[in-house]
């Protein structure tokens, strides 16, 4: 690995930018990979591993990276960090900066239509499972509601995320 | 007939939960002249030595055994309990079934019990044969001496002055102010250092109980506590400093140039110097050995006449001085002047040294922008070769890249095992104090660990991080000369597991601290001891911190161990309290159990006088023959003349031939 200044800096500038603004206290310490349920799932790139990287600017190198996505926002780890780092907001302001560099994860993506279409981001056909148990086949949610539907994909059109032009 | 009394101790479970506290206290109660035989949780608790106190004072006991722990920590404490209640406090006898049985046998119980019964049969069979002592007092000079004028000889001297006790600061460089006086700023608070410093400095030596000697050593010392003799070297500086007035003019048309120490070597100073801008005293000093005693002016020798003129021809120092202060014409002794004082207590100061970048092959040392922490302080010092200009050594030129390694000499078997304590915090300091003036520059700082153990040192290390100087968890294995006079840094991360590498501008090695070698000379004078890292051995690492072996000479600041200067302030302030205690009581005690020369039997073949460590015997006229006699105040009891006399003419009081018999005999039973 190559330390070069400048790509420090401009990785913490970016992180800071989009919300990491703790990222600077981090002392490696660990505590919040220790509580992650995304690190206990295997996902390589979240809270301390993800800092450390970003810390010598390896902000491109690892721009493909779905750890990020793993996050559960769980915020376990901003509870244990005994240093203020937030580590939930800086994985958030990697998000958005890999989100603004059009780097999602198919996963991501597939959630990401979900809400826009249903509402939901995890969304699966719910109608036969509750015909099966005596329920109206529709769930009294923005999933069968046009009018919902409609001011939620409002929200997202004319949130950042709409900026992307993915839908 | 002795009337002994035996007490054993439980200790809580330290004892009794290995030997059989009962069963010794039985096997107690069967031995000759043991009156009574009884056992406590807690001997040397109020109850427990009550229990003893009581027995005194009904007349049962006049001999005590107390079968416990160690002697070093508790018999004073039952000492004290039978003088109180009555008895001679050399009527005790200490059995140590603790460290000598539970402590090391903890494996095997009986066999634990059954020594534990041999050392207390030993234990009472001396104190049937023990005979009632006094000790004795002898009185003190009202004085000290402090070696050393760093921030620690500084506070320390302040300090005994402060409380009235006369004080000689003994400082071998021109000025004191030690090492202190080359640092920029200090770390928490990025205090000036001189700002901090130099009061200080005016304070101690203008403080009309303190005695400065400047330029001077410690040539040798004698005696004992309350009655040190100690001869000061006083170096010949060719300059008359009761005329000298520190104008520096001498210093300027000195034509002969030598590497400046206080500046590390990475600039000159001339032959004729004063030591840097706030020295105290500021007074010039003339350095023989690269003095080209210009105008042929050598020392001693009368001025060549200007035919012309008729005047006489001086060198330029002479010439420039005004207040008539250089004379080449005195034949000075090169060895210069010693100087003999009396004092009570020594305080020993000596400070440290940094190791030289010349040790680590393999971090290019002969490059140079390759430097020591040390050699930065100064670098970015007003007072320093580029006068506060954060330069790099090989072109002038200031970096882009700096990168501070640490742990180079320190936590390495190579060197040294220990840690220096200081570096982690001085080199954040320096790498904060760049930083906050040039925040475009980059900072990589290489740790094995962090260590920021010191009031608000964590919150400096954290603040260093905001700043955005780069910290690796990982040394740096090894550095790599490259054409332009930069360096490749080849580090590892242990963090992401992976190697890293940069080039860097400027290389700052943090090098361990170590005793400077002159110390090693001092040490064979003082009779001081080492530690296993080689610092000078404090009496007890925990409850003697600032106490030696030899009474009345005591350590303060890194001679001690590396310490930052907090904690070299509040041990020097520790040393003084120390010291100041037989100057403040006017008297010391002389213990009871020393060695004594019966003369009649002496024979004055002088085989005890080498043998002595303590410089305690010397011979004497005794009936028309030579005899030794011992300084009772400088003997420490430790008994080597006792058993070295062919004659049997010494004895140790304490520990005299019946009673070692007598414990010999029991423990072979």
């Amino acid at each position: 690995m190559i330390i070069d200044q400048k790509k420090i800096d401009e990785a913490i500038s970016t992180i800071v930018g989009y919300g990491g603004h703790g990222m600077l206290n981090c002392v490696q310490c660990g505590a919040c990979s220790a509580v992650c349920p995304g690190v206990k799932a295997g996902f390589p790139l979240l809270c301390r591993n993800l800092i450390r990287h970003l810390m010598y600017g390896q902000l491109e190198e690892i721009i493909e990276d779905s750890s990020s996505w793993g996050c559960q926002a769980c915020n376990r780890c901003t509870e244990v960090c005994p240093q203020g780092v937030r580590p939930q907001e800086v994985v958030f302001a990697f998000r958005r900066y890999q989100a603004n560099q059009l780097a999602f994860s198919t996963s991501s993506v597939t959630s990401q239509m979900n809400l826009y279409e249903t509402g939901h981001a995890v969304y699966t056909d719910p109608r036969e499972a509750r015909k099966r148990v005596g329920l109206p086949e529709q769930t009294p949610t923005s999933a069968f509601d046009d009018q919902a539907k409609k001011e939620i994909q409002t929200l997202i059109n004319n949130s950042p995320m709409g900026e992307l032009g993915l839908f | 007939m002795a009337k002994v009394g035996v007490y054993v101790c439980h200790c809580g479970s330290n004892i009794a939960g290995v030997i059989d506290v009962a069963a010794v206290r039985d096997f107690a109660e069967s031995l000759p002249d043991v009156v009574v035989a009884r056992k406590d949780l807690f001997m040397c608790s109020e109850s427990g030595q009550e229990m003893v106190k009581q027995d005194i004072r009904d007349g049962l006991v006049d001999r005590v055994v107390v079968a416990a722990c160690t002697p070093r920590t508790h018999e004073p404490i039952f000492r004290a309990a039978i003088e109180k209640a009555g008895l001679n406090k050399y009527l005790f006898e200490m059995a140590n079934i603790r460290d000598q049985g539970s402590w090391v046998h903890g494996h095997d119980p009986e066999g634990a019990t059954e020594k534990a019964k041999k050392i207390t049969a030993s234990a009472v069979g001396k104190a049937r044969n023990l005979e009632p002592l006094e000790d004795k007092f002898v009185p003190v000079t009202d004085a000290a001496l402090v070696i050393g004028g760093g921030i620690g000889g500084i506070n320390a001297a302040l300090a005994l002055a402060n409380m009235g006790h006369k004080t000689y600061l003994v400082e071998k460089q021109p000025s004191i102010g030690g090492i202190m006086a080359q640092l920029d700023k200090t770390f928490p608070s990025n205090d000036c250092s001189a700002c901090i410093l130099t009061p200080m400095m005016v304070e101690a030596y203008s403080h009309p109980n303190i005695e400065t000697l400047a330029y001077a050593e410690v040539e040798d010392v004698s005696g004992y506590i309350g009655n040190f003799k100690a001869k000061i070297r006083q170096k010949q500086t060719y300059v008359d400093w009761s005329k000298c007035t520190g104008c520096g003019d001498c210093t300027e048309k000195c034509p002969a140039k030598a590497p400046d120490d206080f500046n590390c070597g990475m600039s000159d100073r001339r032959a004729a110097y004063i030591m840097f801008p706030q020295a105290m005293p500021k007074k010039a000093v003339i350095d023989i050995e690269h003095c080209l005693n210009c105008a042929g002016r050598e020392i001693g020798t009368l001025p060549k006449v200007n035919e012309k003129t008729g005047r006489p021809i001086l060198a330029p120092c002479e010439r420039a001085c005004t207040a008539e202060a250089i004379s080449r014409t005195i034949a000075h002794n090169p060895q210069g002047a010693i100087k003999e004082i009396e004092v009570g207590s020594i305080i020993v100061a000596t400070g440290y040294q940094v190791m030289d970048k010349g040790w680590f092959k393999e971090m290019a040392p002969a490059s140079p922008n390759v430097v020591t922490a040390l050699q930065l302080e100064r670098i970015i010092s007003a007072t320093g070769p580029t006068e506060g200009k954060l330069l790099r050594p090989s072109d002038k030129e200031k970096p882009h890249t700096i990168t501070f390694i640490s742990c180079m000499g320190s936590r390495d078997e190579h060197f040294h095992n220990h840690c220096s304590r200081v570096c982690c915090m001085y080199m954040i300091k320096q790498a904060r104090l760049i930083k906050e003036k040039y925040p475009d520059m980059a900072i990589n700082m290489h740790f094995i660990d962090v260590r920021a153990g010191g009031k608000g040192y964590n919150e400096y290390y954290v603040g260093a991080r905001n700043l955005g100087i780069n910290f690796f968890r990982g040394k740096v294995g090894g550095l790599e000369m490259l054409p332009d006079d930069k360096l490749r840094v080849l580090a590892y991360d242990s963090d992401t597991q992976s190697n890293i590498e940069y080039e860097s501008d400027l290389v700052v090695l943090a090098t361990a601290i170590e005793l400077p070698k002159d110390a090693t000379v001092l040490a064979q004078k003082l009779g001081l001891q080492f530690c296993g890292s080689n610092f000078f051995r404090e009496l007890h690492p925990k409850l003697g911190p600032v106490e030696t072996a030899t009474e009345g000479i005591f350590l303060a600041g890194c001679c001690q161990g590396p310490k930052d200067i907090p904690n070299t302030v509040s041990q020097a302030k520790a040393a003084a309290a120390a010291a100041a205690a037989p100057l403040a009581q006017g008297q010391v005690r002389i213990e009871a159990v020393i060695s004594e020369v019966h003369p009649e039997v002496c024979s004055g073949c002088g085989i005890c006088i080498p043998l002595c460590p303590y410089h305690a015997i010397n011979m004497i006229t005794y009936a028309d023959r030579p005899r030794a006699q011992i300084e009772m105040s400088a003997c420490k009891g430790c008994g080597v003349c006792t058993s070295a006399c062919p004659s049997g003419a010494i004895v140790l009081h304490g520990y005299e031939e019946s009673q070692i018999f007598a414990q010999i005999e029991a423990l072979t039973a």
